[in-house]
This record gives structure tokens, sequence and C-alpha cells, in this order.
């Protein structure tokens, strides 16, 4: 890989044969080595080789090795000649990240936190195989599908003006339930409006740091303020469109004489019915999970009042960390419809883009980073140097430096909850391999990873936050 | 935990940056997806808290028998978190390159008494190998989680 500048790696077309575009990975001298130990740069190459790709073939700093694209990938496909890779959103379609503010100061309400964490982890269900508070029928789960966030405010979880300050208004209108199976109802219609396991987490924050005091107040965040993050995605349902589709693209490759370096890139053209749907069914997976982040912002208002009191929670925003969508952007200095997707990255608009909501249209998007659960979150804001560069992208995290396995090994889980009782910080867990496998270390800095995507320009910091109270599946 | 030199069947987890991995061996291939279905349900839970009270057959096509493998676990998955039905062990009465029949005995999942670990998102071709040879055979899968 050839360094470009202190936060850019370039790899060239001649890295493997059959790369059609160059890949860039944006990282600094720490964490080049860190991508350097697994197979990220492989992956990114491998991506590179896909019909159609323009620009280039995208890591963000904290990428780690995934299956087929890398997570922290961002790839755009001409939607013409290009194709569309149900490996390329990944498994967790619309897995996301959701950010509320609360108007209470942590110190006045210190006392309380951990009534309200045990609240909140009798509300939301979290853990594999826990069901939610709703059981959906057939026609629900397609009105869910259909509707997305919307449903959910129809259905009096939350209000209308939470919409504006959710990625795409909380509804991809491509949405069809019919290209959604069966199979993958059932595994949803039982887990709207719960958390899941692994990484997903439901996190009170602290607003420890602001960056950019302007920015931060038209977000809605307040120095010493409690937030809330909520990590979770389209659970069993994003996961069986997701599988399904590997195999209907796996088959269709043949058909379209498509070969691909690895088959978990499977992938068929743009414009083909195989294509289409899969893109229909995807969008409907992507409506499944922000209605669920709707649920479950509706359960923390309500946990708030019940054991705080009264206030008005309001929503910052709400960013998928993995989809694929057409957007408009400048490739070789001109405009062109793409098809981007994004795995592990976050889209980041700068001021004055029409896909904003009105009242942040001079300032920007949000862009939320959560990190590991010991360790700081960040809020930073889209710039037009990611319009440029990156298709309107940047991080989703921190990234995975330990594999679950080593994590588990080094630590027990009463350390990790001792660990983090020191630090003041209270956590519920499910499962006992959610705090070893999830434990901060295990993670890369998130502080650095935003350090590079601040210094390359991809985004803005605006505040840091840091974690009081966790709650994992 | 013995190789598969040392015991004539088993399991082990495979190490991966982000995710799991299971690696099976039996002295035969359908054996070994047998192997295999279990290493998946002891990731999602503790398969010893697991009643033997109903079985299910299950039967499945697929193009070659890589696919086939992916799809034998996904069938596993789909029924826990589709159906709620959690495999305490599975036969494999039949295994050609493209088809698959077994026998699955196990019970409903009851969240109050299988002690949930975690959720496995999907089965992935990520490195995906069957070999077999000298009276062994081995499977290598990788899950997302």
């Amino acid at each position: 890989m050839k360094q470009v500048d202190q936060f850019r790696y370039l790899l060239p077309k001649s890295y493997k044969k059959g790369m059609n575009v160059e890949g860039l990975v944006y990282a600094d001298s720490v964490l080049i080595k860190q991508i350097e130990q697994d197979q990220t740069r492989d992956q990114v190459a491998n991506v590179a080789t896909l019909p159609g790709l323009v620009g280039r073939s995208l890591a963000m700093p904290d990428a780690h090795q995934g299956y087929g694209f890398p997570i922290g990938g961002v790839a755009a496909a001409d939607p013409d000649a290009g194709v569309v890779s149900a490996g390329g959103v990944g498994f967790d379609i619309n897995c996301g990240v959701r950010l509320l503010a609360t108007p209470f100061a942590e110190e006045d309400v210190r006392d309380r936190l951990e009534p309200l964490l045990n609240q909140l982890f009798r509300d939301i269900p979290c853990g594999t195989g826990r069901k939610g508070q709703v059981m959906l029928g057939a026609s629900a789960i397609d009105e869910v599908l259909a509707d997305g966030a919307h449903w959910a405010v129809k259905q009096g979880y939350g209000q209308k003006e939470d919409l504006a300050r959710l990625e795409e208004f909380g509804k991809l209108p491509t949405a069809d339930p019919d290209a959604v199976s069966d199979r993958a109802k059932a595994r949803g219609r039982s887990q709207l409006g719960t958390l899941g396991s692994g990484n997903h987490f439901l996190e009170i924050q602290r607003v420890d740091e602001i960056f950019r005091p302007e920015v931060a107040e038209r977000f809605g965040l307040k120095q010493g303020h409690l937030c809330v993050l909520i990590h979770s995605g389209s659970r069993g349902l994003g996961h069986q469109v997701c599988t399904d589709a590997l195999h209907l693209m796996d088959d269709g490759m043949k058909k379209y004489g498509i070969s691909v370096i690895d088959r978990q890139l499977a992938c068929v053209p743009v414009k083909s019915d195989e294509g289409q749907r899969y893109l229909r069914g995807m969008a409907a997976a992507a409506n499944f999970a922000f209605a669920n982040r709707q649920m479950m912002t509706h359960w923390v208002r309500e946990g708030f009042e019940r054991v705080i009191g009264p206030g008005q929670i309001n929503i910052v925003y709400d960013v998928c960390h993995n989809i694929a969508k057409t957007e408009d952007h400048e490739v070789d200095g001109k405009m062109r419809t793409v098809l981007v997707h994004r795995k592990g990255a976050t889209r980041a608009l700068p001021p004055r883009h029409p896909l904003l909501p009105k009242d942040l249209y001079d300032v920007g998007q949000p862009v939320l980073i959560p990190g590991s659960m010991g360790t700081s979150s960040y809020v930073l804001v889209g710039t037009d140097q990611a319009m440029k560069e990156t298709f309107g992208s940047s991080c989703h995290g921190a990234g995975r430096a330990k594999s679950r396995s080593q994590a588990k090994r080094e630590t027990a889980a009463g350390t990790v909850r001792k660990e983090l009782k020191e630090l003041g910080i209270l956590v519920r867990c499910e499962s006992k391999s959610g705090l070893t496998e999830e434990k901060p270390d295990a993670y890369k800095d998130v502080s650095r990873v935003v350090d590079v995507v601040s210094g390359a320009g991809i985004a803005h910091k605006v505040a840091k936050l840091l974690p009081r109270a966790v709650m994992k599946g | 935990m013995p190789g598969p030199e040392e015991r004539s069947s088993g399991f082990r987890i495979l190490e991966h940056p982000a995710d799991i991995g299971i690696e099976a061996w039996a002295t035969t291939t359908a054996e070994a997806f047998g192997v295999a279905a279990h290493g998946l349900i002891s990731i999602i839970l503790d398969p010893t808290l697991i009643q033997r009270r109903t079985t299910r057959v299950v039967e499945l096509h697929a193009t070659d028998r890589d696919q086939l493998l992916v799809k034998w676990l996904e069938e596993i998955l789909y029924l826990y978190d589709g159906e709620g039905f959690v495999v305490r062990s599975s036969d494999v009465t039949q295994l050609t390159t493209t088809t698959l029949t077994a026998t699955l005995t196990g019970e409903p999942f009851d969240p109050d008494r299988h002690e949930s670990r975690l959720d496995v998102k999907a089965v992935t071709y990520h490195q995906l190998l069957i070999t077999e040879g000298g009276g062994i055979s081995t499977v290598r899968i990788y899950l997302d989680i």
C-alpha cells in the first residue's frame, strides 16, 4: 500500500489481478498496522474487482475483516453497468445507531441511574431468543416493512417530529413487503422492538466534551447532560433477507456471466430482476430496523418519565450503518447517480444538502460514532470533503481489534464488570459472553479512529460522550 | 481440546476478527454435518439443557456440496429463530452432492429454561471447506454474529 498523506493509503490496481478501480484506506500509522494484520486489505482489493464500480473501493479507519466486503467498506456502482451485492450491505440490514438527547444533567439524576437502567432492561428485550412486547400478524408486518418508523409513530410509538431526524426520514419508499420471504417475516414477527445481542447495545451517556459549541447546540447536545445511544438493526428479518438474496445472487451470477473472487461477494446487475428484487427487499428490511429503533426510543422515553420524571427527549439523529442506496455524488468532478454500498459506514451529509432535515440545513448531518462499552462515543458532522471523496460517507465505530475467543480467554465476565464499575459505569447484560466478548479493549481506540476521519476532513468532531450505564444482550 | 486425529468426532471454535467459525469432524461427511449443527446450537445456547421431545425431518436441495452445508446450517438457525425449535441432536440420513435428508430431535425454545448465549445472524461461505480422506471428514464454516 502506498501512503498518500498522513491519513490516506492507496491500493493501486496492480495490487491484485482483476481490480477495476483503486482502493483507498483511511488510517494513520498505528491503525494501518492493525488493518494490515487481517484480510481487510485483500477484501478492499476484492471489492475493487466487481464490475461497474465508480470511484474507488474505500475502507474507513475502523475497517476490519468481514465476509466478502470488509467491515468499514464503501463502494459505489454505476446503476446501468454496475452490480448490487447483498454482501456489500451485510446480514444486518440497516444496523444503525440512534442518539437521543435528554434535558437531564447527569449530576442531578446520578442516584437514579441504576433504577433507570433496571427499568430499561425490563422494558426493552435483549439477548438471543427474547421476544418483543409486540407480536405482529401477517398484515401488520407488511405495514412495518412498507412504512418503517412512520408505522411505529402511527401506532403511538413516538411523535411525528421524530421522523425529521432519521436518515431517509425513517422510511425507504422503494420497500416492497412482497420481496421479503415468509421465512424472513417469520424471523421478524416477534422481534420488533428488541435490541439483539453481539455488538448491539443501549447506553446512557453523558456529554463530556464539546468541540463545536454552535453545532452541538443545534444538534441539541448540552455539556453534562444525559444522552441515550441505541445500536440495533433489522434483527432476524434482515438477516434472512440477506441470506435469501445471497442464494439468489449466487445462482444469478451464472445467468449473467459474472464471476467473483470470493463467493461471499455474490452480485447481480443493478438493473436485473434479481438485483431490483433484492433492493426492494433490502429497503423493506431497512424499514423494519427504523421501526425497531423507533419503538425502543418510545420505551426509553417511558422509562425516563417513570424513573426520572417528565422532560422532552429529542432524537439527535438516526443513521444506517449497513445499506445500499441510490444517491447523487460527485465522481471525478461530475455529478452522477450511483448505488452506494455502505457496510459498516455512515452517511455524512454536508451543510446545505437537500436531504438534510430543514432545521439542520445550514449545519450538516449528525454523524454518530459509537465506541466500545467502557470508552467514549462521538458525534461528528458531515463535510463537503466527504461528498468529494467518500460518497458522503464516514466511519461507523471503533472497529474490532480482537476476536471474540481472544477477548473471552483474556478476561472473565466478573473482571469486566468490576473494571466498568471502577470507571463508574453501570452494566446489565443478558449473557456473560456479551460482557467478555464486547469488553472495551476488544475494540480499536475510537478516539484515534475519529481523529483520522477528522484529520482527513471527511467529518468534523462535534462532541464526545462518555458511557454511564450500559445494557447488552 | 483433542484434534481430529485424537477423537473420532467433535468440533472446535475458530477465531475470526469479528465473528466465529466452526470446524467439525467425524468419520463420515454426513456425521460431520451433524456435528457442525451441534456446534452452531452450542454457540446460540447451552445444548445440554435441550430435551429430546419431538422430531422433525428436513430435506434440502442445493447446487453443490458447499451450498448444501450453508443451507443445512441456515435451516437449523431458521428453525430456532423463525419457528422457535431448538435442536438437541441431528441424524443426517442421506447426503449427496446436492441433497440432504436429516432427522432433527429437540423441543420448542423456552427463554426461561434454555440459557441463551449469542445471536447468530447468518451462515457464510467465508473460507468454507469440506475435506474427506484417511477415514476422517472435516467441515469448516464461519458464522456472522
